[in-house]
């Protein structure tokens, strides 16, 4: 187990000394400011709305960075042949890819954790500003938002490492993660459509149905972790069902490394 | 030996990947079922962070409203659904059809829903109204802003007003303008509302929209007969009767037609025939 | 001599483009490198000479043989312990220092802290890289960069050395350095696997020498014993490439 942190610890260098990253700071502290901007022209629920961007800002600049800094990480091993450097050390291909996916679990989090303060101060100011529309806010609510963000970006990241694994250019890893991102956040509502028991105007085919519901099961249904609504309107959530949807998350990301291990175990790097 | 490893794993994981699938998901529909109706962005906003994809957000909106609605189908309580998740459907829509005015499906949902169920009507026209101007070569929104003029706000200059425009646009039927002229007129409105949901049905594939129509023609056609019956107790006895029981007393009517949805017909004070179960108002 | 690398029946064939037509890049390669021995490896490009050194750190897999280090086969990831690798055109993390990379090295091969860091400076020393230690390495110039290969190669002392290309993109220098490093290892009794095109290189350092071309091994031999009196290793080695029937622009 020990040749696993080498490698997290190079990556989580190399991943936030990145200029990529620092775009995406400072494009979210774009974001944040317009925040107060937005809420100046919002009539009715500021406190709602000042959250909502506030996560939606962590949340949408968590996604750049699996998508262009985490791709990148591994795509530019397999590019670049900086992989050969790692190999040749006393590293199995399993000790290579959970340093790697560790190391950017680290920047995730780290990077969560810098833009959730961002978010924080936004939602800090706001709040004394118009304190009369944050009656219901909670700072607990907030947090949990936030760990839930982490938790998908890292399904989502996992998932970037098996499409690295199976195909030969980073652009394919790319596609196919937004698509996935795309279609693991639908996912719940195109199957509460398609099963609707009469839903006003629809009336899917069978084969709509089950591929709809294969894909269910297969994709990672990224809308669980999606607790904004909650967040913003200072609704709480059970205790069962956060360790639920962590479960979910954990062993949904755990199988899909396990997969990604298998296949790289078998793949030649000429 | 090695080579099974990750084998093992994905199966031993495999139980628990499914149990805590299923599990998260109940709670999610939970949350959905008693999820309170929440802001909808003012669609200035939306358009400027929808980007370039103004109609995928349309798209997504209007689906977000199907759902919510789709999703209250299997609601026991009455009211089925809340006055404020109707304004947040409202809001919806109405955002959504800001983003894409030529969007059919918002206005049509709006259309059907908003009018019977709702008794949104004044909402409903003021989308349709936006629809109207946007589709300009479509005759089916003024058509359906009339009908709800007529029927829901008793306004028949109004609704005329609305169909001579339907009528203008390329392929409205030509009963139109007999329609519009009829309206002009102080006719007989459950007449003119059963034409009404007549030509509607001509133009509805869905099912489930077709059923619902289907059935309030059925009631429509009952008061229709119902309200004939008694203008010959009218021109027998010089009077209207009391209740429907009377009609059946004096041999009018062979029996008191059902209401599909459950209710009774019953005459009202100011003489018209109504049904309890509400399902719609004919006032004169 | 104990022997430490071993080739035994290797061929290896890869399918190339979306056709999946094969393509034998080795074809029954059988060697054996002692312990202590400079072996050169010489071929014209694409002959097989990096297919072979990536079977030997298991980059990819023999389809048929064994390739052996120290006894044990090359797939077990603990031999790796004791070889030092610098792949062709070398290329690390952009963002790293040099520093860094030489920590990573040692770390990975399990090395104490104190040591990487004493190792460090000496190797980073060796090859002039003394200035640029706190750079990144998107910063160093190509030369600058192999070089810094040599060093992450050297971090763990490794038994083995395997170096693929070490001499190209360098200038006559860091061809000095390099080759001053091989002769210092060798007196150390390190064993190196080279491979090269340059055959001045090799003729000038190697105890034995492979030709390998057309992924067939050639010739393979002592220097001394395979070379004529007034033959040089070039006209050896085109005499070789000239009876397979292919033309090579060296």
């Amino acid at each position: 187990m020990k040749p696993i942190f080498p490698v997290a610890v190079i990556t989580f260098k190399e991943g936030i000394r990145n200029r990529a990253v620092y775009g995406i700071i400072i494009l979210s502290l774009l974001m944040l400011t317009a925040n107060f901007l937005i809420c100046e022209i919002i009539m009715r629920e500021v406190g709602k709305v000042a959250v909502d961007i506030a996560l939606s800002t962590v949340s949408f600049s968590g996604l750049l960075l699996v998508l262009f800094v985490g791709i990148n990480l591994m795509a530019k091993d397999l590019d670049k042949k900086t992989i050969y450097m790692v190999l040749a050390r006393p590293i199995s291909r399993t000790h290579y890819i959970v340093g790697k996916f560790l190391g950017m679990v680290a920047l995730i989090i780290v990077s969560n954790v810098i833009q959730g303060c961002f978010a924080a101060a936004s939602v800090f100011m706001l709040n004394s500003m118009y304190p009369a529309y944050f009656q219901r806010f909670s700072w607990m609510m907030f947090i949990l938002a936030l760990v839930f963000i982490v938790l998908s970006l890292t399904l989502l990241s996992a998932l970037s490492f098996l499409f690295a694994s199976i195909t030969s250019t980073s652009f394919i890893t790319l596609v196919l993660t937004v698509v996935s991102y795309l279609i693991g956040n639908s996912l719940s509502d195109v199957k509460a459509l398609v099963e609707a028991p009469k839903a006003a105007g629809i009336d899917p085919s069978p084969v709509t149905i089950k591929v709809v519901q294969t894909a269910y099961y297969i994709f990672p249904n990224l809308s669980f972790f999606d607790i904004k609504i909650q967040a913003a309107h200072g609704l709480m959530l059970s205790f069962p069902f956060i360790c639920w949807t962590t479960l979910y998350g954990l062993v949904y990301t755990a199988i899909i490394i396990t997969l990604t291990c298998a296949i790289f175990a078998k793949r030649e790097f000429p | 030996m090695r080579r099974l490893y990750p084998l093992i794993i994905v199966i031993m994981l495999l139980p628990l990947y499914l149990v805590s699938l299923s599990t998260v998901a109940s709670y999610k529909k939970a949350q959905l079922r008693d999820r309170g109706v929440s802001y909808v962005l003012p669609s200035a906003l939306l358009k400027i962070t929808s980007l370039e994809f103004d109609e995928l957000m349309s798209d997504y909106l209007f689906l977000k409203a199907l759902t919510f609605y789709g999703g209250t189908l299997d609601r026991t309580e009455r009211p089925r659904i809340k006055k404020e998740e109707w304004l947040w459907m409202y809001d919806v829509l109405n955002a959504a059809t800001d983003l894409d005015p030529y969007f059919l499906d918002p206005y049509y949902f709006a259309n059907a829903n908003f009018t019977w169920e709702a008794r949104m009507v004044k909402e409903a026209n003021t989308l349709l109204a936006k629809g109207s101007r946007s589709r300009e070569w479509d005759w089916m929104l003024p058509f359906f802003m009339g009908f709800n003029e007529f029927y829901f706000l008793h306004d028949n200059a109004l609704a005329s007003e609305y169909l001579m425009e339907a009528a203008k646009r390329p392929d409205a039927p030509p009963m139109m303008e007999t329609l519009a002229v009829r309206l002009a007129y102080k006719g007989n409105r459950t007449k003119i509302a059963i034409v009404f949901i007549q030509e509607t049905l001509k133009k509805t594939k869905d099912k489930i929209t077709r059923r619902d129509l289907e059935i309030r023609l059925e009631i429509l056609q009952d008061v229709l007969a119902l309200e004939q019956a008694m203008e010959v107790y009218l021109g027998k006895y010089g009077k209207l009767p009391r209740d429907l029981k009377q009609l059946q007393a004096r041999g009018i009517i062979a029996h008191i037609p059902k209401d599909p949805y459950g209710g009774e017909f019953f005459i009202d004070k100011d003489g018209s025939v109504k049904t309890t179960s509400d399902m719609f108002v004919v006032t004169k | 001599m104990d022997t430490i690398i071993t080739f035994s029946g290797i061929s290896k064939a890869f399918k190339e483009g979306i056709s999946g037509r094969r393509v034998q890049a080795l074809q029954d390669i059988s060697l054996e490198v002692a312990q202590g021995e400079v072996f050169g490896f010489l071929g014209p490009n694409g002959a097989g000479k990096s297919t072979a050194i990536k079977l030997l750190i298991n980059l990819i897999f023999p389809d048929t043989g064994q390739v052996l280090i120290a006894g044990v086969d090359a797939g077990n990831r603990e031999v790796r312990r004791s070889i030092g690798f610098l792949p062709e055109n070398p290329y690390f993390y952009d963002y790293l220092t040099a520093e860094e990379l030489l920590m990573f090295g040692g770390r990975a091969s399990g090395m104490e802290k104190k040591e990487i860091l004493q190792r460090t400076d000496l190797l980073l020393a060796k090859v002039s890289l003394d200035h640029a230690r706190k750079r990144p390495l998107r910063t160093y110039s190509k030369g600058m960069v192999q070089r810094a290969g040599l060093a992450l190669a050297l971090i763990n002392d490794p038994k083995v050395v395997i170096l693929d290309e070490p001499m190209s993109g360098l200038d006559p220098l860091g061809r000095k350095m390099v080759g001053d490093i091989i002769l210092e290892l060798k007196g150390l009794g390190k064993t190196v696997f080279f491979s090269s095109h340059i055959l001045s290189d090799v003729e000038r350092f190697c105890d034995r020498v492979g030709i390998i071309v057309g992924g067939r091994l050639r010739l393979e031999g002592r220097l001394d014993s395979l070379l004529t009196v007034g033959e040089t290793l070039e006209d050896l080695f085109l005499r070789e490439v000239a009876k397979t029937g292919q033309k090579e622009v060296l």
